[in-house]
């Protein structure tokens, strides 16, 4: 089984977009059987309506998506009012957070209602990883270490820097932490994959394209020709994915 | 026909015999690719040795360009010059991101011109970082018209716009596509420059060759676009180097 554990639905502020019509179809074209649906932080900046959006998406098609709910911490009460929405009536997996496009440090404090929230429904948290101003890798270390009851995953493999000069701290974060997985997508190198996979546990990583930002087509070549064998790659297309976000939910 | 432009062997930062690049060639279908170190010469010593035995060991399947740091002033030129009459190295490479030299600070300038009289291509690693933006490496293109400046990366993950848009202004400027993750831009440059400029790159071994090949074919090129992107560019480019320094 085939879930790619991150997919943006809806126009993005930031010049990209697919509908839920367009995803399907990319689905069905590259056999991926299941994808966790995030939303993109919409032209209105509004979250709300676009977590109502992936949820509505979920309830029509609840074999084929998951749904994160996205929130923006710098909105306090509001924020967390959101993310108990998500949980309690919009069936949200898990929590996303994205301080690249929120504007915050991946371990401010006011990171820290929003947590408790995610921890009291035991909902895993998706931070988009690796942006070196905001969610470096020793950031999502640190607030991961304050939460370690929650279950974060890390985009980007925890680690964005075509240098490869950030791959020593993403590994030291992921073995500081038991906490946390990467996903896949965009990362740099493909051998920084086998070596978590490998090194740090075959349960640390999940596949995830990042689409529309990244392409899924191309994202599914890293798990495809990864110097894995099948037990591994298993784990890394779907298996860690649905021990995080469905075990969890149930 | 698949030529790799931008690929490591080393022995001194990554351990990266140049057997590791070979068989992930054998498991692409790569006929030769370009082989540097991860260190600068001359400040690791040996390195520029080393990278001439793995292209002397396999001379049908490996060219090596010397990564070299401009900082090292003439002892770095005359290492270059070694490397190129002696060795028989086919380009420069500069990491800038790694020795903290400006691309267009004078001891660059004077390496890119001594490549140049080689008619010898220059590598820059091109990403996000400071010291490797492509408006940062354009100020060499443009102080060098006469060299062959090529963005290893093509501006990373970040700055991609930027470095098709110096290409569009520099005619000297070639994009290269390893490592960044946008099938995208391999068509987008294409488009925008002509392929005739676009060079195809994985940064192997780190970067599996397979992988970097699928992105360039899922750019959705013409036949003959992505020959010219796989083989005939760097082909080209690699033929007119000479042994002897010429003026400029």
């Amino acid at each position: 089984m085939i879930v790619d554990a991150r997919v943006y639905l809806g126009t993005s502020l930031f010049n990209h977009g697919l509908s839920l019509t367009e995803i399907t179809a990319n689905m069905e074209r590259l056999g991926i059987d299941k994808a966790i649906l995030v939303p993109v932080k919409p032209c209105n900046y509004h979250l709300g309506p676009m977590n109502q959006l992936v949820s509505e998406a979920v309830k029509r098609h609840p074999e084929r998506f998951m749904g994160l709910c996205r929130v923006d911490p710098w909105q306090a009460e509001a924020a967390v009012n959101e993310a108990q929405r998500g949980f309690e009536e919009l069936g949200a997996c898990g929590l996303y957070l994205d301080p690249w496009e929120e504007n915050f440090q991946a371990n401010n404090q006011i990171l820290v209602p929003v947590l408790q929230e995610a921890q009291r429904h035991n909902k895993p948290v998706v931070i988009n990883a690796g942006h070196v101003r905001v969610s470096h890798p020793t950031q999502i270390r640190d607030i991961a270490s304050q939460f370690p009851k929650v279950q974060f995953v890390a985009c980007n493999g925890g680690q964005i820097n075509i240098s490869g000069i950030l791959q020593f701290e993403a590994r030291r974060m992921l073995e500081a932490c038991p906490n946390i997985v990467i996903d896949t997508a965009g990362t740099y190198r493909e051998d920084f994959i086998e070596e978590i996979a490998t090194e740090v546990g075959e349960g640390r990583v999940v596949f995830a394209s990042g689409s529309p930002v990244y392409d899924q087509e191309f994202e599914m070549t890293r798990v495809r020709f990864a110097h894995l064998n099948p037990a591994q790659k298993q784990k890394l297309w779907g298996l860690n994915a649905l021990k995080i976000f469905v075990s969890r939910s149930q | 026909m698949i030529i790799d432009s931008h690929t490591h062997v080393d022995r001194f930062g990554w351990y990266d015999p140049p057997e590791t690049i070979i068989r992930l060639m054998g498991e692409a279908g790569i006929d030769q690719s370009i082989i540097m170190t991860y260190v600068d010469a001359p400040d690791v010593k040996g390195s520029i040795e080393y990278i001439a035995e793995a292209f002397q060991k396999y001379p049908d399947r490996l060219i090596g360009y010397a990564r070299m740091n401009p900082r090292r002033g003439e002892e770095a030129q005359q290492l270059f010059r070694k490397a190129m009459e002696e060795y028989g190295f086919k380009g420069l490479k500069l990491h800038p991101a790694g020795n903290r030299c400006h691309p267009a600070r004078q001891e660059t300038i004077d390496l890119i011109r001594l490549a140049t009289r080689y008619r010898a291509p220059v590598l820059f690693h091109c990403g996000d970082e400071e010291f490797t933006l492509p408006l940062q490496i354009a100020e060499a293109a443009k102080a060098c018209p006469e060299a062959t400046i090529i963005l290893g990366h093509c501006g990373g993950y970040f700055h991609t716009s930027d470095a098709v848009r110096v290409a569009e202004r520099y005619p000297n400027i070639i994009l290269e596509t390893s490592a960044m993750p946008y099938p995208r831009l391999v068509r987008e440059a294409v488009e925008r420059i002509g392929a005739a400029r676009v060079l195809y790159a994985s940064d192997g071994p780190g970067c599996d060759p397979t992988i970097e090949v699928h992105k360039v074919k899922l750019a959705g090129l013409t036949a003959d676009d992505q020959e010219a992107v796989f083989h005939r560019n760097i082909r080209r480019i690699l033929d007119n180097v000479t042994l002897e320094a010429h003026s400029i």
